[in-house]
């Protein structure tokens, strides 16, 4: 049986990367070079990897578990020296000439790229909102939900049925609101301290696995000496938003996954 | 690197999956592979995990169990 192996994209940058530190990591991690810039790249084999292969073992959550895990480990120790472009799950080459040919066909852009990466990270911040902490958390402060309250007290059971209704209605529209506002007033305050920002698609509760909804799914392109500004935003938020049943998930710095997009069109993020 | 930023040491794979699968430069290498939706690739992994008993009984199971021992 042949062996064929295939070349696995991992990054791009425009200094030699340092791979000392991935020893042990993954088997046959290397560079090569081409116009002035360095794709890190490993050798992986076509039974896994291929067409036929990678389509079995997607469908394995052990195997997708450790082979993301992995691409997002090589990614990060790169870049802990250099600024990276990180490339998607599963870029994948026959030949060292062609991954070179790629990095001559793209190489202008790349270079934009890390020209506008420089000296910026990318942090990501979640919002997920528990809908009765955050409804008893109106309860206490809205004046119409009172007053509705009040008439309820005072009313005859038909009357105080109707009134019900209403409070319920309003108790839906303020919380939605409440939760409009939360996911804009972060965004924007944020943004503000940013270069670029991105709203990405929320993710299913099926796919997040906790029992409160998403209602922000955001990534921030921050410049490494704002990044102290930005950190004492998202505490503020935190202060003024938890315990009203809204929480904040902020975690990188990450590759910068979400502002590599190629200007042409063509392999667009969507 | 900064050592004023440490990143937090609780990233769930989700944020890793939402990120490494989703997002990134796409250019279509040697091997053209379609990645799926995280979405649909998540809910088809655990929708796949759920079923996998299902699936052996279904299989009759005489070649089912070699990569099936952890749980």
């Amino acid at each position: 049986m042949t062996e064929k192996q295939l070349i696995y994209l991992y990054c791009v940058t425009d200094r030699e990367p340092e791979l000392k530190e991935t020893e042990g990591l993954v088997d046959n991690l290397y560079f090569v070079c081409n116009n002035g810039l360095y794709a890190v790249a490993g050798k992986v084999e076509d039974e896994e990897f291929g067409q036929e292969g990678l389509k079995q073992n997607m469908a394995d959550f052990e195997w997708v578990k450790a082979k993301a895990s992995m691409h997002e480990r090589i990614i990060e120790l790169v870049m802990a020296n250099i600024d990276v472009i990180p490339f998607k799950f599963g870029t994948l080459f026959n030949t060292d000439a062609s991954l070179k040919a790629m990095l001559g066909q793209y190489g202008q852009e790349f270079k934009a790229i890390l020209r506008k990466l420089a000296y910026k990270q990318e942090w990501g911040l979640k919002i997920y909102c528990n809908p009765e902490k955050l409804k008893a958390s109106l309860g206490n402060g809205d004046s119409e939900i009172l007053k509705i309250e009040d008439e309820i007290k005072s009313s005859s059971v038909g009357k105080a049925f109707f009134l019900k209704k209403k409070k319920d209605e309003l108790i839906e529209k303020t919380l939605n609101e409440k939760i409009n506002e939360c996911g804009q007033e972060s965004f924007e305050l944020l943004k503000e301290l940013s270069f670029e920002a991105h709203i990405n698609r929320l993710l299913l509760k099926e796919v997040t696995e906790r029992d409160d909804d998403m209602i922000l799914n955001s990534a921030f392109l921050v410049g490494k000496d704002e990044v102290g500004d930005f950190h004492n935003m998202v505490d503020t938020l935190r202060m003024h938003y938890e315990g009203k049943g809204l929480l904040i998930d902020f975690t990188g710095p990450w590759p910068p996954y979400n502002f590599c997009g190629l200007s042409s069109g063509k392999g667009q993020n969507e | 690197m900064n050592s004023a930023v440490v990143k937090s040491k609780d990233v769930t794979l989700l944020e890793i999956l939402d990120r490494v699968l989703d997002k990134g430069v796409i250019i279509s290498g040697d091997v053209v592979i379609s990645v799926a939706d995280v979405d649909l690739i998540y809910l088809g992994l655990k929708v796949l995990l759920s079923s996998v008993e299902t699936m052996e009984k279904l299989r009759g199971s005489p070649f089912a169990s070699p990569m099936q021992e952890a749980k």
